[in-house]
């Protein structure tokens, strides 16, 4: 029987060739969309997630809780790890994972240099390969991070330092200029889903600090994993952590701090708390998407079953002889669904193909080496089975149970009619699902680029055009280089302006600092440190409130505060401010000067409470403002000036225009993606009108030859058939228009700075479905209208 | 073969009882040809979809070889009427998309009948309706007399004991319709199935050995 209702299948879909055509064109767009969105959502999920002990891994992260705030960090303070491992018997391993970079010199046989390379390299012990597994290719942990002149390296760089891996060992590399270190192991690659992107492993031994005993500081380049004993929760180690917890911080401070058990499998889907390799992807954008993919199937499916009920009416009079030479319900069910499972099997072949050939740009989007390989990804298999299974069964069960349930009677004298019992207002509700579903989309994506748009156009309170932030070393031999690295590029025909700093006004990277005003205790928050020499405010063209800029100096000697510190300080008067101390890094120093705010962070964010000082060591970069014209033939300028000074560490700037974009990536990923499937999903829904619409017209091709006969005018025929849809997809667009703001006032309420929700995305999204839909009713029915009414008439 | 006794049914509309058929009493033997005439809307085709388990009586008994149907179970009725039953239409109902070979099979795979024993019985009907050489035509592609011999062929092929024909010569010439009658009269004498069929015409109903006359519902003549 199989065999045969799948020849009748395949002889069905062949017949009806057109719709077949559009019901495989929508079902395999969604089902590509679908496959594809599995496909990065899994490789998100996929994260650290090979090593075997996966399941007790967990990283200890850093809370912190203001009176008017909280502060998540990756980071925990130094003697943290050594700590842990004394006091939780709990734990079966504790290791820290120290970050730290410099300059790597790789010698030839000769002792010369024959590389020079700037390097991110990580601190740790031999516990942490007892709680990762990593394959050692060559050496043991415990031979090469144990000792502080020793260094392991990932295959990947034994083969760029010495060409080979097998020829590494033995060999030495010079890091930061005077440590000699002698490579003792190479390792096995770590996958580009691994938060923790070690390429070179030197002992924690070696690692030297001057808070390597300080509790009251942390750094995001110091982290602590841990293995939980077999059978051990996080909850069971709460006890322990209180009293850790009351052990080593002083309870008098207003400032909570505390620290949690991260599982290794939300490193990479916890947005608050980042990581090593400085890729997330929250577990809001996963579930987005996920969404987006269930949307776009059950448009696809929506289409299936309105396409297959309205095909129901032609297949009456089979389902009628099915039932009266013998065939029950149980069989006919299993007919139909064979057919709709067909049709979606070969749904997925062409999803493939789609897939195949859009992936490459998918993983250009987010910048991830994704693939799209049966052979590795069994799972992927079964996934796309269940895909099959799913919209077969889900768009063959309404057409299926309604067939099925014909009575065979009345299915033979062909007066079922499926427009009556209940088919007829089911598609209708299924039509403005589908369009609701349509406009929810094109309204959600027109609110998205509306801001992006101001969030590229709102005014920073500060200029960030044509800056460039080159990187200064800042040991104290360095330092000495840069007034006079500042003097020289200066001097070059068009620079405008430089200025040594620790930031730029905006940035990721922010250091936050306790201090006290007009008290010895502490405040209740923290602020927010930059450092920026006489030139800063000139350079980003900041504006004052009151005062003046910082002046020339080469220690903390006075402070410029920003609006909402002064705010936050209960000050009214710009100044008023100036003249006031204020207590921080350690010197009581005067406040000279208030600026006017300026956006610190993203437009996500609100402006932080910011103080600025002038200190020769806290400066880290150059920021050049150029003349827009002539930066090429500047640039190469800057870097030779660089390479004078510091011969020995390697030269790198960015642009703070790049920086700044870099913030909005996620969103210009989703506001892309957003696009590209509020695209697909309208493409299917128009597909599904299309095809529904032919079967209303080829319907009513009789109605309207008799409507003709009458009198009627070709136009006034076309309009009849546009009126009940339009009412349709009013009705979508008033049940879409709640929905959407909702969800649309939810995603602005993220963004400190945001538009103001106006009706514009709303009447877009309503004037684009009308007039698709006013446009392929037309089209459609315009045909069968004109055609004679003679010839439709005489079939009868 | 088949007792009927007190046969009623009615469709209510509008709150009143519009009767269909009255007081249905009737007996049909193992091996009669019984032809139901009667005026047009009469009820002959609701009496024989009753007969054919199509349709149920709103009132009334049926005892099909001896079991009373509404004792039985759906599936039970199933099994009844697949293994013993077989319909043919005045519009042949074959299914378009089928061959002709295929819709003479698809009752077989209802029945689970091995793929062999149904070659052979499709081949047997084909042999015997001289159909072969037009096994892989659709129904579209015959003329009316040779849909309708499909139609017996397939209402044949789970070797019924009753055959039930609506009108199954009202579409057809003279003719096709002496040619199918013939056929009736050959299974009902050779193969001694059992023939129920509806006809206006007197001449038709010449080749069955009894008639039941309908007038509005009710038997008036049981000959
Ligand atoms: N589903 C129904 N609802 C209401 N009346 C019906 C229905 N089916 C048949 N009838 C009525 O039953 C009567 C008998 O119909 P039918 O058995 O087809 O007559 P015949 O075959 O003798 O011409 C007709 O008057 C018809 O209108
Ligand atoms: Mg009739």
């Amino acid at each position: 029987m199989f065999r045969l209702n799948l020849k009748i299948a395949l002889r069905n879909l062949w017949k009806n060739k057109g719709y077949t055509f559009i019901n495989i064109a929508g079902l395999s767009v969604g089902m590509a969309g679908c496959i594809l969105i599995y496909i990065f959502i899994s490789y998100q999920l996929s994260f650290d997630q090979q090593y075997a002990n996966k399941d007790r891994i967990y990283r200890v992260v850093s809370y912190w809780k203001y009176s008017d705030g909280e502060e998540f960090q990756n980071g925990v303070p130094r003697p943290l790890a050594y700590a842990m491992r004394n006091d939780f018997s709990q734990l079966e391993e504790v290791a820290p994972l120290q970050r730290g970079g410099g300059v790597v010199q790789v010698m030839d046989e000769a002792g010369r240099v024959k590389m020079k390379t700037d390097e991110t390299v990580f601190y740790t012990d031999p516990s942490f390969f007892k709680i990762f597994d990593v394959k050692w290719l060559a050496g043991t942990p415990e031979q090469s991070v144990t000792e502080p002149n020793t260094v392991a390296i990932s295959r990947k760089t034994a083969i760029r330092y010495f060409g080979d891996w097998q020829q590494a060992i033995g060999k030495s590399i010079v890091f930061k200029q005077v440590n000699q270190l002698k490579v003792s192991g190479v390792f096995e690659d770590q996958p580009e889903t691994s938060s923790n992107p070690i390429q070179i492993l030197l002992a924690y031994s070696g690692f030297k600090h001057r808070q390597l005993k300080e509790w009251g500081s942390v750094s995001s380049g110091t982290e602590c994993y841990v293995l939980l004993k077999e059978g051990m929760k996080p909850a069971d180690l709460a006890g322990t952590m209180q009293a850790f917890i009351k052990k080593y911080y002083s309870d008098d401070s207003d400032v909570k701090q505390e620290h949690f058990f991260q599982p290794l499998s939300e490193i990479h889907v916890d947005e608050r708390y980042g990581n090593f390799a400085g890729k997330t992807t929250s577990m809001r954008e996963i579930y987005g998407l996920a969404a987006i993919g269930l949307l776009l199937l059950l448009t696809a499916c929506i289409n299936f079953i309105n396409l297959a009920t309205a095909q129901a009416i032609g297949r009456s009079k089979e389902v009628g002889i099915r039932k009266v030479i013998g065939g029950n319900r149980k069989e006919l069910l299993t007919q139909f669904f064979t057919e709709t499972i067909t049709l979606s099997f070969f749904a997925l072949l062409l999803a493939c193909v789609i897939t195949e050939a859009v992936l490459p740009a998918l993983s250009g989007l987010f910048k991830d080496e994704l693939n799209f390989s049966l052979v590795n990804q069994p799972a992927l298999i079964v996934f796309m089975f269940a895909l099959v299974l799913f919209v077969g069964l889900l768009a063959g069960v309404y057409p299926a149970v309604v067939l099925s349930g014909f009575n065979p009677v009345l299915a033979l004298k062909n007066k079922v009619n499926v427009g009556n019992s209940g088919g007829g207002s089911l598609r209708k509700v299924l039509v403005v699902m589908q369009f609701a579903i349509t406009v929810v989309l094109i309204a959600g994506t027109v609110v998205i680029v509306q801001q992006m748009k101001y969030m590229r156009e709102k005014s920073l309170g500060f200029n960030s055009s044509a800056i460039a932030m080159a990187y200064l070393p800042n040991d104290s031999i360095s330092v000495t280089k840069f007034d006079i690295i500042k003097a020289r590029v200066a001097a070059l025909p068009g620079v405008t302006s430089v200025s040594l700093c620790s930031v730029g006004p905006s940035s990721s990277d922010n250091r936050t600092s306790n201090f006290s005003y007009n008290s010895t205790k502490d405040m209740d928050f923290m602020v927010n440190t930059k450092a920026g020499d006489e030139d800063y405010f000139k350079t980003f063209g900041l504006s004052m409130l009151a005062g003046r800029p910082l002046a020339k100096s080469d220690t903390l000697k006075e402070l410029v505060i920003n609006e909402t510190l002064m705010r936050k300080l209960n000050i009214v008067k710009p100044e008023d401010a100036v003249g006031q101390y204020i207590t921080v890094l350690g010197e009581k120093v005067p406040i000279v000067g208030v600026v006017k705010d300026f956006i610190n962070k993203s437009l996500k964010e609100g402006v932080s409470p910011i103080v600025l000082y002038n200190a020769k060591n806290s400066m880290s970069e150059l920021a050049v403002k150029m003349d827009t014209r002539q930066i090429s033939t500047l640039m190469p300028q800057i870097e030779a000036i660089w390479n004078s000074y510091y011969p020995n560490y390697v030269y790198s700037s960015s642009f703070l225009d790049d920086h700044i974009r870099a913030y909005y990536e996620s969103e210009v990923i989703m506001g892309t993606l957003l696009k590209i499937f509020a695209g697909v999903i309208i493409f299917i829904a128009f597909m599904g009108l299309f095809g529904l619409i032919s079967f209303v017209a080829t319907q009513k091709t009789k109605e309207l030859a008799i409507r003709k006969v009458l009198g009627a005018t070709t136009l006034e025929l076309v309009n009849m058939l546009n009126s009940s849809f339009i009412k349709l997809i009013l009705l979508a667009n008033l049940v879409a228009w709640p929905v959407t703001y909702i969800l649309v006032s939810r995603w602005l309420s993220g963004y400190a700075y945001r538009i103001d929700l106006n009706l514009w995305p709303f009447m877009v999204a309503m004037v684009i479905s009308l007039l698709i839909t006013v446009l392929t009713v037309s089209l459609r029915t315009y045909q069968a209208a004109m055609a004679n009414p003679v010839n439709a008439l005489k079939n009868e | 073969m088949i007792t009927l006794k007190q046969i009623e049914k009615y469709y209510t509309l509008k709150g009143a009882k519009s009767y269909v058929l009255r007081h249905i009493d009737a007996d049909i033997q193992k091996g009669e040809f019984v032809s139901i005439m009667g005026p047009s809307g009469a009820g002959k085709s609701t009496l024989l979809n009753i007969i054919g388990m199509l349709d149920e009586p709103t009132y009334g008994s049926y005892k099909f070889m001896d079991q009373e149907l509404s004792s039985l179970s759906e599936r039970k009725r199933i099994e009844i009427y697949r293994n013993h039953i077989g319909f043919v239409f005045q519009a042949y109902h074959l299914i378009d998309e089928m061959t002709v070979e295929e819709n003479i099979e698809v009752p077989l795979h209802y029945k689970n009948i091995s793929s062999s024993e149904r070659k052979s019985r499709v081949a047997d009907l084909l042999d015997r309706f001289q159909m072969v050489a037009k096994k892989d035509l659709f129904p579209h592609q015959l003329s009316g007399g040779q849909q309708q011999l499909v139609g017996i062929a397939r209402a044949l092929a789970p070797q019924p004991l009753l055959i039930l024909a609506d009108e199954p010569t009202g579409n057809l010439q003279s003719a096709q319709a002496l040619q199918i009658m013939d056929l009736f009269r050959q299974l009902n004498k050779d193969e001694g199935i059992t023939i129920v069929q509806v006809t206006h015409s007197e001449a038709n109903a010449a080749y069955g050995n009894r008639i039941l006359n309908l007038v509005d519902g009710v038997v008036t003549n049981n000959s």
